[in-house]
C-alpha cells in the first residue's frame, strides 16, 4: 500500500488483525467468584482491560501458538509484556508512553496501529484505562467473572442462550431477559380465551375476537360497532386487491347478505387476478425488487420482470408459504428444469448491486454476500443480520459467527441469467413492436457513429498525407496522432460519448426480448467483472475451481480474514444449534450443491421459531395497517413487543395447520368482528387515554392509501385501466420535467424517459410500471413510495404539502378528471345526474341533498367560466435540449435528443378535447380525487 | 425535544398555521409508531436549543461532485514532477479492475502559488479564492471507503455508503430546526442534471419528512407540480380549493376522531400560498448590479454556479440552517489540463464572492462553508486509447477539502498525504469524524443527536466518531 515510503518499512511487531468489538457490559452485573482478596487494580483489570482485550485484541492475539498473528501472545501476563516477533518488549510496565504497545493503540506509530481497522479503533476512554492499567503496574488477574446470580428483574430470572458461540467467552456467556428472547422460543400453541366473549355459540363466535376481547377487556376498553356495509366492502376490496371496488361487485354485494355473503364475498375476491398482483406488491417492498441495478450502473436487469411475475402467479395460486421460501431460496436446487422454480431465485439478486472500472472485485462479491444475508434474514427471519457483521450482535444472541456462517451457505451462488422458454402464461404481447423500435434506434445511432468514425478517418488520412505517410503502419508508435477522436471537436466527442452511451444502453435493451431468467448457479467464483446484461453459466473450466471459503470477517473487512467457517443457521433459534446438538434440520452441508435448500427448509419448518409468526405478522399488518409485532422486520430486542403475544402464537399454528395457506389466513382475519367493526370508537374519551395509538383495536383503524392504490384506483375508476397482466416494465406518464431530466448511468446520461404511445400500454396496474432505482416516479414518491434500495417493513403515511402539489396540480390528477367527467357526461342525461355518479364514481356514495346543492353551484359556476375560456392545446415536446458538464472539458454541454416516441403518441382525454360542460364536472372529479375521504380507508 | 400528545400537536400546527410558510413543504403529520422512543415535536422546525456552544448557525456545504484532484488543487505534489510517466506499482492486494494494467505516474499540469500571509497552497486557476486564502481551513488528513460515484456520494453525504439513511443536513435540521419558519430548513441547489445517486443524496431516510432536503431545481419549475397545468387559473383554482375545503369539512364532522384530516386540508392551503411566494423568494434580480458582477452572474462559466452562491447567501442570510450545491464534472480521468481548469474557473470567483460577501456582511463567523467532494483522485493512471491518460483515477485514501468561517482554524492546512498523494498520512480521519466535527461546528453532539429507528439509535457518524480537533480555531 505505502509507495515511496520515506523511511525503511520496520519489521512489524504486530501483523494486521484484530479482535471483535461486543457489547461492553458495566461490571455492576458481575460479581467475582471469590469475593475477597480483590486489590483495586485486580478489580480495575477484570471489569475494564480484560473485556477490551477480549473484544479487540485476542480474535488474533489469544488463540493456539500456530495461528498467532504477528507471534504475539496475549493470553497472559508475561506474553503481553514480551511483546512479538520484533523481539522488543511490548510493555514497559509503569511507562504506558514509552511502550510499544501504548504507540499501536493510540496509533501513534503509522507502521503499527492497532487494532488496525479504523472502525475497531480504540477509543478515548478505553486507551485512559489502558494508559492507567500500565502505569499502575499492568496488574493481571485470573479470577473468573460470573454472571451475578442476584440479577433477577421483575420478569424473572435471565436466561443464558444457547449458540454457535460469540468472539469472546464474556458474550457467550451472557444472558438475556426472557421477554428480549420471546422469538427464539418456540411457538405455543394457546388456548382460545372463549370467555373474553358474550356469544356462546360456536358457530358464531371467532377465536380472533376472544383474543382481541380479552385485551380489551384488561384495558377497559370496549369494541367499536359493526362497519356499516359500504365502508367493509371499500376496505375489503382494496385490502386485497389494491383497488376500489368495481360497480359489479358493489351490486353483487349488495343483493347478498349475512355472514355466509360476507365469507363468500371474501372468497370471491381471493379469486380474482387482482389479489395475486396486491400481494405482489407488498411482498417487492420487503425483498426490493427493481428492473434496474441502482448505483452507477442503474441499467435495465432486462428479465427481472419473470420473478415479479412469479409472485402474482404464486400468490393467486396460493402457494403454500413454506413452499415459496423454499422455491426463492433455492428453487435452482429444487428443479433446475422447472422454469418457475428459476424465476423464484430473482429473490437472491433482487438487491441494487454495481460494479465499475474502479470497484475492486473481492469488495463488489463480499457485497452481494452481506446483502443477501441481510435479506434473508429481515425478509423470512425478521432479523437484520448486519448488525453482527463487524462483531457479536449487541442486544440479541447472534453471534457473528452465525453471520458468517449463514453468508458461508450463499458462497457457492453466482448469478447467471439462465436461458429458459417463454412459456404460455407469461406475457409477451408486445414484444415484437419493441423490439422494432430498439433495432431502430440501436441503428439510428450506429449510423450517427459511423459519420464520427469517417470524420476521424479523414483527418487521420489528411494526417498521413501532410506527413507524408501512406499508411499508419508506416508510422512509429510514439509519433502517431492521439487517434481516438481524432479530427472531432470537443462537442462531437461529447456527442459521440452520448451515443456509445445509447448504443450500449439500447443493446442491453434487446435481452429483454430474450428469454433468460434472472437467476444463480453453484459453482466456484466465475470472476465475472462486467455488468453485462446477460452472463450466462460458464463452461466446466471454470467451474472446477474450490468453492468460495467463508472466514468470519473481523470488522467486517475483506481484508481481513480470521476464523475459517462452514454453513449454518441461527443458532439461537430453539432447537437450531448444530454446535451443541447436530440433527438432519439444523445442519447445512458443507457441499457445492444444496446449501441452500438445506438452508430454506430450516426456515421454512414448523419448528424454526420465526418462520410462521413473521409471515403472519405481516398479514395482520395488511388488515390491520400496523402488525401484532410492530416491526415486521424486527423481532429482536429492540424490535417492539407483540401487543398480542398468545394470538400472535396462536394463528401461527393455525396458519401451519392450515397448510400454510396466506389465502385461508385472510380469510379468517376478516371473517372476525375485529376486522369487521367500524373505524368510530364507540368510547373516544376512554380509546384517547388508554390506548391512543389503537394498540388493542378497540376500532378499527383508518389508514391512508398507498401511492400505487392512489395511481390505479384513479384509473380504475376512469375506466382507463388496463387490467392485462405481466411481462416486461410498461412505461407510463410521470412528470414530463421528470422524465426529460438528465439520468446519469456510468458517467454518462441514459437516454430520456419516453411514456409509452398508447393509453392502453402505459395505463397499466403499478406494480407493472417499469422500476428504476434512480428514477423514480415522483408522484408516487411523494406519497411515501420506499425506495429499492432496503427492505420497507412497512409504509410511512406522512401528509407533506408536495403531495398536494402532486395531486392538485398534477398533469395526471388532472387527465383523470377530464376523463372520469367525460365518460359520466356520456352516461348520463343530466348535470345533478352526473353529479351523483361522480361522487358513486369516487367515493362510492351519492352526495348529500346539501353537498348536491353546493356542487351544482360550483359546476354550473365553472361551466361558465370554461365557456368563455376554452383551453389551448398543448402538444407533447418532439425533442427535448439537455444540458450535463462534459468530463472531458469541464464545460457545460448541451445537446438535442429527439423523441421518437412523442411522434405518433395517443394522448389521454385533454380539457381542449372535451366541451365546457365536461370540463366543469372535471373540476369537480378533481376536487373529490383529492378529498380526504377519497384517499383515506376506513 | 418533549414528547407530546396528538392532539398538542395539532393544537401546535393549526396556531402556526397564521404563518404563511415556504416550510409547508414540510409541514407533515408522521402517524406514530407504537412505543416509538422518538420526539414528536409540537412545531418541527421550530429552533432548538444545540446541545453544545455553536461555533457557527449555519452551513453552506460545496459538493464537488465527480472527485477533484486534491494533487491539482490544493496539495500540489513537487516529487510527481521527475516520477512523470514512470511506471507506477501498487502493492495492494486488492486492486480494482481499473488499476490493474500498467500504471503511470501522472504530474499536476498546473503551477501552484502559495497565498495570503497563511501561504496555503492553491492552484494558479484559483486566482479569486487566492484572495482569500487567509479564510480557509484546507484539510488533506481525509479517507473515503467508497471508490464509485454514488456510494461515495451517499458516504460523504448521509454517512451510509448505500443510501438511505439521512442526510448532513437533515440530521442538521433535526437537531436545531431553523431559524426562519417561512423558508425550508435544508435547501439543495443542484445542477440540472442531478449527482449520482440522485435525491437520495439529500433524503430525510428514516428521520420524519420535515427533514427532507429541498431541491430548487435549477431548469424549469423548481419545484416540482408547483403550478398547475396551463389552463388553470387561480380563480378556479381558489374556488376549486373553497369546494374541497367544504366536502373535507362535512367528512370531518362524519369522523371527528380521525386527527389526520386537519392536517391533511391545511397542506392544500399551504400549498396554494407557496405558489405565489416562491418566484420571488429565487429572484436575484434586487441584488445589486455589482454583487451580480462579483459572484459572476451573466458570464457563462459562472453564471450557473455563481447564481447559486448568491441564493445560497441569501438563503442562509434568511435564516435557512443547511444548503447545499453541487458543481458537477470533476470526474477527469483524462484531459486533466483542460477539464480540471474549467472546473476550477467555473467555481473560483462564485466561492470567492460567497466568503467576501458573507464576511462583508459580518455572517461568515456564524456561517459555516465547506467545500468538497465525494473523494480525492490517484498521483497515476493507465492506459487509454494506447497512450498514457493524462488524468486521474478515483481515489479514496486521500484527498483535500477545506472549509471556512464558523470557528475553524483558518489559514491553516491541516493533515497531509505522502509524498505523491497517493494516501493520507497525517491526522487521518475517516468520513465519520468529518460528520461528528460539523456537527460539533453547529453545537451538535453525535452522541446525542439519535434517532431509533430498525433497533437501535442511529447517528450521523453511523457507529459513533470523533471530532477533529485540529480542524477547530
Amino acid at each position: 500500500m505505502r509507495v515511496l515510503s520515506s523511511q525503511p518499512v520496520r519489521k512489524l511487531s504486530l501483523l494486521i488483525c484484530f479482535g471483535m468489538i461486543i457489547a461492553i457490559q458495566s461490571g455492576s452485573g458481575f460479581l467475582f467468584s471469590e469475593e475477597t482478596k480483590i486489590s483495586p487494580m485486580e478489580q480495575f483489570f477484570l471489569q475494564k482491560i480484560r473485556p477490551l482485550l477480549e473484544q479487540k485484541c485476542l480474535g488474533c492475539h489469544g488463540k493456539t501458538p500456530d495461528d498467532i498473528k504477528g507471534e504475539y501472545i496475549m493470553l497472559n501476563r508475561e506474553a503481553l509484556i514480551k511483546g512479538g516477533e520484533s523481539g522488543e518488549p511490548s510493555i514497559i510496565v509503569g511507562k504506558p508512553e514509552q511502550s510499544p504497545f501504548w504507540n499501536a493503540v493510540t496509533w501513534k506509530d503509522e507502521n503499527i496501529q492497532m487494532p488496525p481497522q479504523e472502525r475497531n479503533r480504540l477509543n478515548a476512554a478505553e486507551i485512559a484505562d489502558l494508559k492507567q492499567w500500565i502505569a499502575d503496574g499492568a496488574v493481571w488477574s485470573d479470577q473468573k467473572l460470573v454472571p451475578s446470580e442476584t440479577k433477577g428483574t421483575a420478569s424473572g430470572t435471565e436466561l443464558a442462550m444457547s449458540t454457535s458461540g460469540g468472539q469472546s467467552p464474556t458474550w457467550t456467556g451472557r444472558t438475556y431477559q426472557p421477554e428480549d428472547i420471546w422469538a427464539y422460543q418456540s411457538i405455543q400453541r394457546p388456548a382460545v380465551p372463549w370467555k373474553a366473549l358474550t356469544v356462546k355459540q360456536s358457530g358464531e363466535r371467532h377465536p380472533i375476537d376472544a383474543f382481541i376481547q380479552q385485551k380489551l377487556q384488561q384495558k377497559q376498553l370496549v369494541s367499536s360497532k359493526p362497519a356499516d356495509r359500504k365502508t367493509l366492502l371499500r376496505r375489503a376490496t382494496y385490502d386485497l386487491t389494491g383497488l376500489p371496488p368495481t360497480a359489479k361487485q358493489v351490486t353483487e354485494f349488495f343483493t347478498s347478505d349475512g355472514d355466509a355473503a360476507w365469507s363468500s364475498f371474501i372468497k370471491r375476491l381471493l379469486q380474482t387476478p387482482q389479489y395475486g398482483e396486491q400481494m405482489a406488491q407488498t411482498w417487492i417492498d420487503v425483498v426490493r425488487y427493481a428492473d434496474t441495478s441502482g448505483f452507477a450502473n442503474d441499467y435495465e436487469r432486462p428479465n427481472a420482470w419473470r420473478y415479479r411475475d412469479y409472485l402474482v402467479r404464486s400468490f393467486n395460486a396460493d402457494k403454500p408459504y413454506d413452499r415459496f421460501i423454499i422455491e426463492q431460496l433455492a428453487g435452482d436446487e429444487l428443479d433446475s428444469e422447472d422454469p418457475e422454480m428459476l424465476f423464484a431465485t430473482g429473490f437472491l439478486r433482487s438487491g441494487p448491486w454495481e460494479h465499475t472500472g474502479m470497484s475492486v472485485a473481492a469488495i463488489t462479491r463480499q457485497l452481494f454476500l452481506d446483502d443477501i444475508t441481510q435479506s434473508v434474514g429481515v425478509s423470512f427471519l425478521a432479523h437484520s443480520f448486519r448488525c453482527a457483521k463487524c462483531h457479536d450482535h449487541k442486544f440479541d444472541p447472534v453471534p457473528t459467527r452465525d453471520y458468517y456462517r449463514i453468508q458461508a451457505v450463499f458462497a457457492p451462488v453466482q448469478f447467471a441469467d439462465r436461458k429458459v422458454a417463454y412459456q404460455s402464461h407469461e406475457n409477451i404481447s408486445g414484444f415484437a413492436e419493441m423490439k422494432v423500435r430498439t433495432e431502430r434506434l440501436i441503428e439510428e445511432s450506429r449510423a450517427e457513429q459511423e459519420r464520427f468514425k469517417q470524420k476521424t478517418n479523414a483527418a487521420i488520412a489528411a494526417w498521413l498525407k501532410k506527413e507524408g505517410f501512406k499508411n499508419l503502419k508506416q508510422v512509429a508508435a510514439d509519433k502517431r496522432p492521439p487517434l481516438r477522436w481524432f479530427g472531432l471537436t470537443e462537442h462531437e466527442k461529447s456527442l459521440l460519448k452520448i451515443n456509445n452511451k445509447r448504443i450500449d444502453y439500447f443493446e442491453r435493451e434487446l435481452k429483454r426480448y430474450e428469454p433468460y431468467a434472472f437467476s444463480v448457479y453453484n459453482g466456484p467464483p466465475n470472476n465475472y467483472r462486467s455488468t453485462k446484461a446477460v452472463n450466462l453459466i460458464p463452461g466446466p473450466k471454470k467451474k472446477q475451481r474450490e468453492i468460495q471459503q467463508t472466514f468470519i470477517l473481523a470488522g467486517g473487512a475483506v481484508t481481513a480474514p480470521t476464523e475459517k467457517v462452514t454453513p449454518g443457521v441461527l443458532s439461537a433459534v430453539a432447537g437450531s444449534n448444530n454446535v451443541e446438538e447436530p440433527n438432519a434440520w439444523n445442519t447445512i452441508p458443507n457441499s457445492q450443491e444444496g446449501r441452500r435448500l438445506a438452508l430454506a427448509r430450516w426456515i421454512a419448518s414448523s419448528n424454526n421459531t420465526l418462520t410462521a409468526r413473521v409471515i403472519v405478522n405481516r398479514i395482520w399488518q395488511i388488515h390491520f395497517g400496523t402488525g401484532l409485532v410492530a416491526t415486521p422486520n424486527n423481532f429482536g430486542q429492540k424490535g417492539a413487543k407483540p401487543s398480542h403475544p398468545e394470538l400472535l402464537d396462536w394463528l401461527a399454528t393455525w396458519f401451519m395447520d392450515h397448510g400454510w395457506s396466506i389465502k385461508k389466513l385472510h380469510h379468517l382475519i376478516m371473517t372476525s368482528n375485529t376486522y369487521q367493526q367500524s373505524s368510530h370508537p364507540a368510547n373516544q374519551e376512554q380509546t384517547q387515554t388508554q390506548d391512543p395509538n389503537n394498540q388493542f383495536l378497540s376500532h378499527y383503524p383508518t389508514r391512508r392509501m398507498t401511492a400505487e392504490q392512489i395511481r390505479d384506483s384513479l384509473l380504475l375508476i376512469t375506466n382507463e385501466l388496463n387490467p392485462e397482466m405481466g411481462g416486461p416494465g410498461v412505461f407510463p406518464e410521470i412528470n414530463w420535467e421528470v422524465a426529460l431530466q438528465p439520468r446519469h448511468i456510468m458517467g454518462s446520461v441514459a437516454p430520456a424517459y419516453q411514456p409509452m404511445p398508447r393509453p392502453e400500454q402505459r395505463n397499466r396496474r403499478t406494480l407493472y410500471a417499469f422500476r428504476y432505482r434512480t428514477l423514480s416516479d415522483p408522484m408516487l414518491e411523494v406519497f411515501n413510495r420506499p425506495g429499492s434500495e432496503s427492505s420497507c417493513e412497512r409504509r410511512d403515511e406522512t401528509t407533506v404539502t408536495p403531495q398536494a402539489f402532486a395531486l392538485f396540480n398534477g398533469q395526471f390528477t388532472h387527465d383523470r378528471a377530464v376523463a372520469l367527467a367525460h365518460k359520466i357526461k356520456q352516461e348520463t342525461a343530466s348535470t345533478p345526474e352526473a353529479i351523483k355518479q361522480i361522487f358513486q364514481a369516487v367515493v362510492l356514495r351519492t352526495p348529500e341533498p346539501a353537498e348536491l346543492t353546493v356542487t351544482l353551484k360550483h359546476v354550473a359556476d365553472m361551466q361558465s367560466y370554461h365557456q368563455a375560456h376554452p383551453p389551448q392545446k398543448v402538444s407533447l415536446p418532439r425533442e427535448v435540449k439537455r444540458e450535463m458538464i462534459e468530463e472531458l472539458t469541464g464545460e457545460s454541454f448541451t445537446w438535442t435528443e429527439k423523441l421518437d416516441l412523442t411522434d405518433n403518441y395517443i394522448q389521454d382525454l385533454k380539457p381542449w378535447d372535451v366541451d365546457a360542460e365536461t370540463r366543469a364536472l372535471a373540476e369537480l372529479c378533481l376536487v373529490l380525487m383529492n378529498s380526504n375521504e377519497f384517499v383515506y380507508l376506513r | 425535544m418533549h414528547r407530546l400528545q396528538r392532539r398538542d400537536f395539532l393544537y401546535g400546527m393549526s396556531a402556526s398555521l397564521g404563518t404563511v410558510a415556504l416550510n409547508a413543504l414540510l409541514q407533515a403529520e408522521e402517524k406514530s409508531t407504537q412505543n416509538s422512543p422518538n420526539p414528536v415535536f409540537e412545531k418541527p422546525l421550530a429552533p432548538r436549543d444545540p446541545h453544545l456552544k455553536p461555533r457557527a448557525k449555519a452551513c453552506i456545504f460545496l459538493f464537488m461532485e465527480g472527485g477533484p484532484s486534491h494533487i491539482d488543487t490544493f496539495d500540489p505534489k513537487p516529487a510527481l514532477e521527475k516520477l512523470h510517466l514512470k511506471e507506477f506499482v501498487r502493492e495492494d492486494k486488492q486492486v480494482s479492475a481499473m488499476a490493474s494494467g500498467k500504471r503511470y505516474y501522472i504530474k499536476s499540469p498546473f503551477k501552484h502559488r502559495q497565498a495570503g500571509e497563511s501561504g496555503i497552497s492553491l492552484c494558479e486557476h484559483f486566482s479569486h479564492l487566492s484572495e482569500v486564502a487567509d479564510d480557509l481551513c484546507v484539510y488533506h488528513g481525509l479517507q473515503a471507503e467508497s471508490i464509485n460515484h454514488p456510494t461515495a456520494c451517499y458516504h460523504m453525504n448521509t454517512g451510509n455508503r448505500f443510501g438511505g439513511d439521512p442526510a448532513v443536513g437533515s440530521w442538521m435540521t433535526y437537531g436545531l430546526g431553523t431559524e426562519n419558519q417561512n423558508l425550508p430548513a435544508f435547501i439543495v441547489l443542484p445542477e440540472v442534471a442531478y449527482p449520482q445517486g440522485g435525491s437520495a443524496n439529500w433524503s430525510n431516510g428514516f428521520l420524519p419528512a420535515y427533514f427532507q432536503g429541498t431541491a430548487l431545481r435549477s431548469k424549469g419549475s423548481p419545484i416540482l407540480d408547483l403550478n398547475p397545468p396551463a389552463h388553470v387559473t387561480r380563480e378556479t383554482q381558489r374556488k376549486n380549493l373553497d369546494l374541497l375545503a367544504k366536502l373535507n369539512q362535512a367528512d370531518m364532522q362524519r369522523h371527528p376522531h380521525e386527527d389526520l384530516l386537519a392536517a391533511r386540508m391545511e397542506s392544500y392551503e399551504l400549498a396554494f400560498r407557496m405558489q405565489a411566494q416562491v418566484p420571488d423568494i429565487i429572484n436575484l434580480d434586487k441584488e445589486t448590479q455589482q454583487t451580480q458582477e462579483m459572484y459572476g452572474l451573466g458570464q457563462p462559466e459562472t453564471d450557473s454556479f455563481g447564481r447559486r452562491c448568491l441564493l445560497a447567501r441569501k438563503l442562509v442570510e434568511e435564516g435557512v440552517r443547511f444548503v447545499q450545491i453541487y458543481a458537477a464534472g470533476w470526474d477527469s480521468h483524462d484531459y486533466l489540463d483542460r477539464s480540471h481548469k474549467a472546473r476550477m474557473q467555473a467555481v473560483d470567483k462564485p466561492i470567492a464572492a460567497l466568503l467576501k460577501d458573507l464576511k462583508g456582511r459580518g455572517l461568515l463567523d456564524e456561517t459555516l462553508v465547506v467545500w468538497t467532494g465525494e473523494f480525492g483522485r490517484s498521483p497515476d493512471n493507465g492506459i487509454r486509447s494506447g497512450r498514457q491518460a493524462a488524468g486521474r483515477d478515483h481515489n479514496a485514501k486521500g484527498m483535500s477539502l477545506w472549509m471556512a468561517g464558523g470557528g475553524v482554524k483558518a489559514g491553516h492546512r491541516i493533515g497531509a498525504t505522502d509524498e505523491i498523494g497517493d494516501h493520507a498520512v497525517e491526522v487521518v480521519n475517516p468520513i465519520r469524524n468529518l460528520h461528528v466535527t460539523l456537527e460539533h461546528i453547529m453545537g451538535l453532539d453525535d452522541n446525542q443527536l439519535t434517532y431509533f429507528h430498525e433497533g437501535r439509535f442511529k447517528v450521523l457518524s453511523q457507529t459513533g466518531g470523533a471530532v477533529i480537533k485540529e480542524l477547530l480555531g
